[in-house]
């Protein structure tokens, strides 16, 4: 249930900046009032532990406050910036009168409006290379010539339509420039309620008072992404969640899945988690029942929608389930923070939420018709680019789960790696790489030696920057691709050269793919006639994994940074074969 | 239910309860701008479930205002 914009208004006065560790710039410039949109960004973020700061545009000074240099927002500098403006602004006149003029001029009026929003975005980014977030325009249902509408040659509502468009296509190619869909956000609420003539007339709103939370609630949703607060992983209990009834008691006939109201109901859910599964999130199972008769559903049941190839772990016992969540944690080596929890039970709902408050608990009410909505609603699996790790993201955990069970094979862990035929090539930075350079570097968080995060536009000034080397590593091995799991920044100065950034991802520590990777820049390092290679070790509540890695690799401390001595000879781990770009 | 509207008008300006009366007004509520006043209104209408005009709204100088106006609208006001 969202709440009402003025319990907003006065839960906002209660915020003050605190010391999370997630922070947020956010400008908004907007083309009508938009007051309390800011309260409710900040009652959101505060919710997720974020710090809010902002700075709001003043009413309908888009236009200066892009094109001055000199204006409140690029002083500000803010992280993100929405800039919405409205159907009326940007068609001016035209908006009540289309028809006044023909349809070659129309044409010629949206390009020219689409000039105006593509300079202003080129403006933009020259000025501040920082993440901009534009709103399309609102299709209105009415129009003057009724249910000819679409008869007409190039009509109104196709001139809006065509102005998204342009926008869409101009903005696709760039990384930092994202469309919000406002027209869906419209649809999805309904014109007759997200617009008040009333509360137009009153105070030019343009986004009635009762739908300033929902979209500030959207627009959350690009925030959430940037600080790699999206979560990962849903965890799924069976009985009254995925199928109806208890396996147990009503029987693999019993169960209601599929045909019945309510059974149409679970599929639906499980259609819904595929297409999640499908974009990269992991699915996993939590559920007190005998395994027998579980596994027998997922596997044999005809109606039933995900099997087992889609969970990246089961767990189906009796034993507790925060346990179980512990252990599935430990076995897709994912943290609590991106985890979503769907379970019908109030009671095993109450005990995550206590247990693992960072677990989004969904409280899933007893009536399954509203679960999909429910899943659609949420805002946390947004990702701002879905790179080539993520879509494979399933098969990758599926390929782990062979890894895991031929590591019960062989009898010790040399044997393993030996056998597990690793391959690590070392890429450059360029266009398909940076984005996932970004990624890691905002989402590993143990083996990780500085955790420093940056966006993609920070990746790219390092690349461009003379005085830095940006890499990558793609690990394959016999059972398949893990993709670009390893990045690394190093800063080069006064011929020494200082690792800025070395993380890890979690899918292939342990198997000598970091001491490769370090060994490869030691190596770059000897033949560029480097004097010293510095480290940093920055202690965070969850990189213990590579707290000894400088040592165990030969670093020796001095002070603040670790030092590798560039006499000895550079040794790379026998298992392993070493590809460099 | 005078009790009632000075509630909703203290919530929607965060004051005390005990300062508002038939007299208060931008003047003396310092958080009563206009934004705030449409606040106010939204929240009587959905109260009350009750629409006000324009000129309604536009026409509220004070509390007392506010109470002859939802009086119109058939509210009772048990003073």
């Amino acid at each position: 249930m969202e709440k009402k914009l003025s319990e907003y208004l006065s839960l906002a006065k209660n915020i003050n900046i605190s010391k999370n560790e997630k922070k947020i710039k956010v400008g908004i410039l907007g083309s009508f009032t938009l007051n309390g949109l800011d309260e409710c960004l900040k009652v959101k973020c505060s919710e997720q532990n974020i710090d809010y700061e902002s700075y709001i545009g003043n009413y309908n000074q888009y236009n200066q406050e892009i094109l001055n240099s000199e204006s409140g927002l690029y002083k500000f500098e803010p992280d993100i910036t929405f800039l919405i403006i409205d159907n009326r602004t940007i068609l001016g006149d035209l908006f009540h009168n289309p028809y006044s003029v023909s349809d070659k001029k129309r044409r010629e009026i949206v390009d020219e409006k689409f000039g105006e929003i593509k300079n202003l975005i080129e403006i933009f980014q020259e000025k501040l290379n920082k993440k901009l977030v534009i709103c399309n325009f609102h299709i209105p249902y009415f129009s003057s010539i009724g249910i000819i509408e679409n008869k007409s040659d190039f009509g109104f509502h196709e001139m809006i339509n065509e102005l998204n468009k342009k926008l869409v296509n101009f903005v696709k190619v760039k990384n930092s420039i994202f469309i919000f869909d406002y027209n869906q956000f419209v649809v999805k609420h309904g014109e007759k309620n997200v617009f008040n003539y009333k509360q137009f007339f009153l105070g030019d709103i343009k986004i009635a008072f009762d739908y300033i939370p929902f979209f500030a609630n959207d627009l959350i949703g690009y925030i959430k992404p940037i600080l790699g607060l999206n979560k990962k992983c849903i965890v799924l209990d069976l009985d009254n969640t995925l199928w109806g009834g208890i396996v147990g008691e009503d029987g693999f006939d019993g169960i209601e899945l599929g045909h019945s109201s309510n059974g149409k109901a679970f599929v639906e859910f499980q259609k819904q988690l595929l297409s999640l599964w499908q974009q990269g999130i992991i699915l996993a199972i939590n559920s007190k029942n005998n395994l027998d008769d579980a596994i027998k559903v997922i596997k044999e049941h005809p109606d039933m929608i995900l099997r087992e190839k889609h969970f990246a772990s089961i767990k189906i016992n009796w034993n507790d389930k925060a346990q179980n969540l512990v252990d599935i944690s430990e076995e897709i080596n994912i943290g609590f923070n991106s985890m979503v929890f769907f379970d019908d039970d109030k009671l095993n709902q109450e005990r995550i939420r206590n247990e693992f408050p960072e677990v989004l608990t969904i409280d899933l009410p007893k009536d399954p018709s509203q679960y999909t909505e429910i899943l659609t609603d949420l805002n946390d699996f947004n990702v701002l680019q879905n790179t080539e790790e993520d879509s494979k993201r399933g098969e990758m955990y599926a390929q782990q789960r062979q890894r895991n069970q031929f590591k019960e094979t062989v009898s010790n862990l040399e044997q393993f790696l030996n056998q597990l035929e690793i391959k690590v090539k070392i890429k450059k930075s360029n266009e398909f790489t940076i984005p996932r350079i970004s990624q890691l570097t905002l989402k590993t968080n143990q083996f990780n030696l500085t955790t420093r995060r940056y966006q993609e536009e920070d990746i790219k000034k390092f690349v461009n920057d003379g005085n830095y080397l940006v890499g990558c590593a793609q690990v394959t091995d016999k059972f398949g691709d893990n993709g670009i799991t390893g990045a690394f920044i190093v800063k080069k100065e006064n011929n020494i050269w200082t690792l800025d950034t070395f993380l890890l991802s979690c899918r292939v520590m342990g198997r000598g793919v970091e001491d490769a990777i370090l060994s490869h820049i030691i190596d770059d390092a000897k033949r560029n006639n480097v004097k010293e290679v510095k480290a940093e070790f920055i202690h965070t509540a969850k990189n213990k994994p590579a707290e000894n890695f400088l040592k165990d690799f030969g670093f020796i401390k001095q002070e603040n940074y670790w030092n590798y001595k560039l006499n000895n000879d550079v040794e790379y781990p026998n298992h392993l074969e070493m590809e460099v770009e | 239910m005078s009790k009632e509207v000075y509630g909703i008008v203290a919530k929607v300006f965060s004051i005390s309860e005990s300062d508002v009366n038939d007299s208060s007004s931008p003047e003396n509520i310092e958080s009563w701008d206009s934004f705030n006043g449409l606040i106010l209104v939204d929240e009587l209408e959905s109260h009350y479930n009750i629409k006000f005009t324009i000129s309604e709204i536009t026409n509220v100088k004070n509390v007392a205002d506010i109470k002859k106006h939802l009086k119109n609208h058939n509210v009772e006001l048990n003073e």
